[in-house]
């Protein structure tokens, strides 16, 4: 039921009349329900009687008479389900949804799907309009709502498949928003698919339009060719001669039910190929094979494992990307002449990914050309005089890091506004209970992976002396002693941050470097600072692509250009977007510049090794799920307009309305004159 | 066949943020404690463990593996060697369920966040091998789950079932209960204490008497303790159904003084008799409190 004129339905307010009407000088005095009332002291409290409503059924029959007048006024419509129609009448509003995703490549099916869109244009009538829609993890709408065959048949001819996984939610929301937009009677989407169990996730909120029908086309055809995929490929870095290698092993699945033997695979590094093997492998198993190590000759080194042909190419190739591991460069800036600094290099001493490349130097020592090597400065329980503070200001403003051990002899100029927090007296907990780190937050990323139980108890860690912190504006405090004073500030300044620690990284005031969480403390906080992204060899066809992050590497400028596998240039940055979607297999190159020939970054594209699985379900679970129910295309039905008789039919309804309301107001009246007496 | 996994229905009370706040911490008990395995906690006999207690002369039936030779052969008399013994320990929480704890003014029942703190310390002390068990009262023993290793899941299906709904006191049921708990262990009391402070000891004496390590937890609603009604209304007593029209303006400043006061009374005759005790205001947040107490608990532990 809807209703004409809902607005009336403001009136119902008036319902409210009646009541009060029954409730006139009613005090509101609600009861205030309390635990106890044994500290309550009794005092004296002016209460009236409540006066309760009398007259229920006059009330009922006032308020009755007044919802139903209402009611009437707000005209309300009867819809009934609207009649079925027999198939073939009114024109067809068609949604073809063609899969293009790498899988139809597999043997004959992308012909036999082209061939069935092309079935279904051809059985289009004169009146009816048709969209061809490709998708396979997004969607393309190729051509929107035509009736002309040619065109349809060209975009059906222009489709073809890609190298994405497949995902019929999204389809069919694009097929239900053109559906939604059209003014014709009847409603359809045709499914041309192989029907993938993976790309099926349940409903996720696909429901077509009410009356449109959902046809699936099956491609599947039996996937007894043989069918071999590189599904991952592990890399496993070692040092030969002074020159950093990488060993390649490629895990193999064999998609198919039939074994294979003797297959060759190989292995191509910078263009060429080096190194190829044979392999046998069960049907429905998988393998790994491992190649001879490759010397990774220069940054964005790429690699290519590759089969031999088979049904389902697409996923005979997997990409990836190498560079020679560079070290996050540490400035260790200590007094020096003493241990102090010792627990800190060792930390930095330890670690592969990433792995530190430390220097120390005394604070007079430190040159800016050492600044400009490095990205990340640790002041360890050191006095830093105004020009050097100076230069640090300018180092972590473009960028870099610091980590300040605040320990007894730390001391800072008050002129220059770098740390998150001022340097206050030391704090001497020798006596009695040492200080106690807790407080922490464990949203941060260099707490975060202290957050399980048992995995680092910062609780343990014994603090004899640290120095009263006072965070600035802006600072976050990470951490607290159990007295309340800040133990980790952090501090953004302008591209870089600092750390600051209220005690020192020695033995002198504190346990922590003898804890077993102090190296993981060190590096976090460390790859923290620095803002420190492990490379990463490959992405999936579908991911996004940040182009502003891919080519951040100190010194560099913003990439402006990407070539694609097929060789598309996509301007990136100032003029076009910085964030673009693989869609391709292969290697994605990002160029500062279009004239240069010299890679920033490069990014391997691979395709979905899920979308490899064949495996097939039913059609009618997406039918079902987008319908609302299994359907035939015999049980095909459409919406047929109302007539002008019928739509007066289904108004009448007020008229009865007010009757009834009229009805009961004159009862109203008999009753109170009867009550009155 | 259906795969679902069914939780069990008292693991809503055991808070996650709780959990990871405390987690990290122990809850030992500070008096000794039987047990029947080696443990956290002191036990009151000598036995096998690390730490050394003290010598005493050998007696015919001694093992004489225990001797200590090197006395032996510096004195040329026979010693043995006595440990202190570790234990694991009973624990348990003693639950208030009367009608006044089902009060909740703008937030969290009282009762609700009584069985997220019994849920937690329950959870904690289960995860240190110790027994675990609760009983629940009003003016009766309404639920008894006795200590055990393998109680865990019990305690948490009555934290579940268990509704406020009748009028409290604490004299009787505690009593009796002092006759359930004769070994020595740790007794959390979690109670809104609507009684007086000397009836409120009284109750407790006998639980203390057999040498139980007691925590009291006293839940208060914000309401409670601050009074911060508006509106002159009829006040109704939760438990006796009594009605008392109340101004609150001018109530409100005698009012918190007399619940300072009751406070007040309770930690210094709670203090008098070696109970620890802590007062929670159930709008301050749960992880933040008991961190809080058992940190400062286990601090005063050491320092002993």
């Amino acid at each position: 039921m809807s209703f004409l004129a809902p607005l009336f339905f403001v009136a119902l307010a008036g319902l409210a009349i009646p009541v009060l009407l029954h409730l006139t000088q009613k005090e509101k005095k609600e009861v205030v329900f309390f635990p106890s009332l044994m500290f309550v002291r009794k005092i004296p409290y002016q209460a009236s009687r409540r006066r309760r409503i009398q007259h229920w059924f006059l009330l009922a029959l006032r308020v009755a008479a007044l919802a139903l007048i209402i009611l009437a006024f707000a005209r309300p419509l009867l819809t009934r389900p609207d009649a079925p129609v027999a198939l073939g009448q009114g024109a067809r509003e068609v949604v073809v949804l063609l899969d293009t995703s790498y899988s139809m490549g597999y043997g004959a099916r992308w012909a036999a799907a082209t061939e069935a869109a092309r079935g279904v244009v051809s059985r289009l009538g004169a009146s009816d309009r048709a969209s061809i829609v490709a998708f396979g993890s997004g969607t393309d709408i190729l051509l929107r709502s035509t009736a002309e065959h040619s065109a349809l048949n060209s975009a059906i001819a222009s489709a073809k498949p890609g190298a994405s996984a497949t995902r019929y939610a999204p389809a069919l929301k694009v097929a239900g928003s053109v559906l939604a937009e059209s003014q014709l009677p009847r409603r359809e989407v045709v499914l041309i698919s192989d029907f993938q169990r993976s790309g099926w996730r349940g409903q996720e909120g696909t429901a077509l339009p009410a009356g449109a029908t959902l046809t699936p086309i099956a491609v599947q055809g039996p996937a007894t060719q043989p069918n071999l995929s590189v599904t991952a490929v592990s890399l496993q870095r070692s040092r030969f001669a002074n020159q950093e290698r990488v060993t390649v092993t490629a895990g193999i699945t064999n998609r198919s039910e039939s074994a294979v033997s003797n297959q060759p695979v190989t292995l191509e590094a910078g263009g060429l190929k080096v190194s190829s093997k044979t392999f046998s492998v069960e049907g429905g198993a998988s393998t790994s094979v491992t190649f001879e190590p490759v010397t990774i000759s220069g940054r964005n080194y790429k690699g290519t494992v590759r089969l031999g042909a088979d049904a389902l190419p697409a996923d005979n190739a997997f990409h990836f990307v190498v560079s020679p591991s560079e070290p996050v460069r540490v400035i260790l800036v200590d007094r020096g002449g003493s241990a102090t600094g010792l627990y800190l290099a060792q930390a930095f001493a330890i670690g592969d990914s990433p792995k530190f490349d430390y220097v120390t130097r005394q604070p007079e020592n430190l040159s800016d050309d050492d600044l400009r090597r490095s990205s990340l400065v640790v002041l360890n329980d050191t006095p830093v005089s105004t020009p050097l503070a100076r230069r640090l200001l300018k180092f972590v403003e473009q960028g870099g890091g610091m980590l300040v051990a605040a320990g007894g002899r730390a001391t800072w100029p008050r002129d220059v506004d770098l740390l998150p927090a001022t340097i206050g007296n030391p704090v001497d907990r020798t006596r009695g209970e040492a200080a106690r780190v807790g407080g922490i937050e464990y949203g941060h990323p260099v707490f975060e992976t202290f957050r399980a139980p048992r995995s680092g108890d910062f609780l343990a860690v014994k603090v004899y002396s640290y120095r009263n912190l006072g965070p600035v504006t802006g600072a976050q405090v990470l951490a607290r002693f159990d007295a309340g004073a800040p133990a980790v500030v952090e501090r953004r300044v302008g591209a870089g941050r600092v750390l600051m620690w209220a005690s020192t990284l020695d033995q002198t005031w504190t346990d922590l470097p003898i804890r077993p969480l102090f190296l993981p403390f060190i590096h976090r906080a460390a790859t923290h600072l620095v803002a420190y992204i492990p490379s990463q060899p490959w992405s999936t066809v579908g991911q996004i692509l940040d182009t502003s992050r891919a080519g951040a590497h100190k010194g560099q400028s913003v990439p402006t250009l990407v070539l694609t596998p097929s060789g598309a240039r996509l301007p990136v940055g100032g003029d076009g977007t910085e964030v673009i979607e693989l869609t391709e297999q292969g290697f994605y190159e990002l160029r500062g510049d279009a004239k240069s020939s010299d890679n920033m970054a490069v990014v391997a594209s691979n395709v979905d090794p899920a979308e490899a699985d064949l495996t097939a379900m039913d059609p009618q679970d997406v039918v079902a799920a987008s319908t609302g129910e299994a359907q035939s295309e015999a049980a095909q039905t459409a919406a047929a307009p109302q007539t002008p008789e019928s739509r007066e039919k289904s108004q009448r309804l007020w008229w009865y309305l007010l009757c009834l309301g009229a009805a009961l107001l004159a009862a109203e009246t008999f009753v109170s004159n009867r009550l009155k007496t | 066949m259906s795969t679902e996994t069914h939780e069990i229905p008292g693991s809503r009370f055991m808070d996650p943020k709780v959990l990871a706040r405390i987690g990290n911490l122990e809850l030992v008990s500070k008096a000794v404690v039987d047990g029947f395995i080696n443990g956290l906690h002191k036990a009151p006999y000598f036995g096998a463990s690390v730490d050394f207690a003290e010598h005493r002369g050998y007696v015919p039936g001694d093992d004489i593996r225990r001797m200590d030779w090197r006395v032996w052969a510096r004195t040329d008399r026979y010693y043995i060697k006595e440990y202190e013994a570790e234990s694991n320990m009973n624990f348990s929480v003693l639950l208030d369920v009367s009608k006044s704890m089902d009060y909740g003014g703008k937030g969290i029942k009282k009762i609700d966040y009584a069985r997220i703190i019994a849920a937690c310390l329950t959870s904690l002390v289960s995860h240190q091998r110790d027994r675990v068990g609760m009983a629940a009262f009003d003016s009766d023993i309404v639920e008894y789950v006795p200590p055990s290793a393998k109680h865990m899941e019990t305690v948490l299906h009555v934290l579940d079932r268990l509704k406020p709904g009748k009028p409290g006191s604490l004299k009787e049921p505690l009593h009796k209960l002092a006759e359930h708990y004769g070994r020595r262990g740790v007794l959390v009391l979690i109670s809104d204490f609507y009684e007086d402070p000397e009836a409120v000891i009284e109750a407790v004496k006998p639980l203390r008497f057999r040498g139980n390590d007691i925590m009291v937890l006293h839940v208060l609603d914000k309401d409670e303790l601050d009074f911060g009604f508006a509106d002159a209304s009829p006040f109704e007593d939760l438990e006796t159904g009594e009605q008392v029209p109340v101004v609150p303006d001018s109530l409100r400043k005698e009012y918190r003084a007399m619940v300072q006061a009751h406070i007040a009374a309770l930690t210094q005759s709670f203090s008098k008799v070696g109970v620890d005790y802590a007062l929670f205001d159930t709008s301050q947040p749960l992880d933040y409190v008991l961190f809080r107490y058992l940190s400062s608990r286990s601090r005063r532990l050491k320092r002993r």
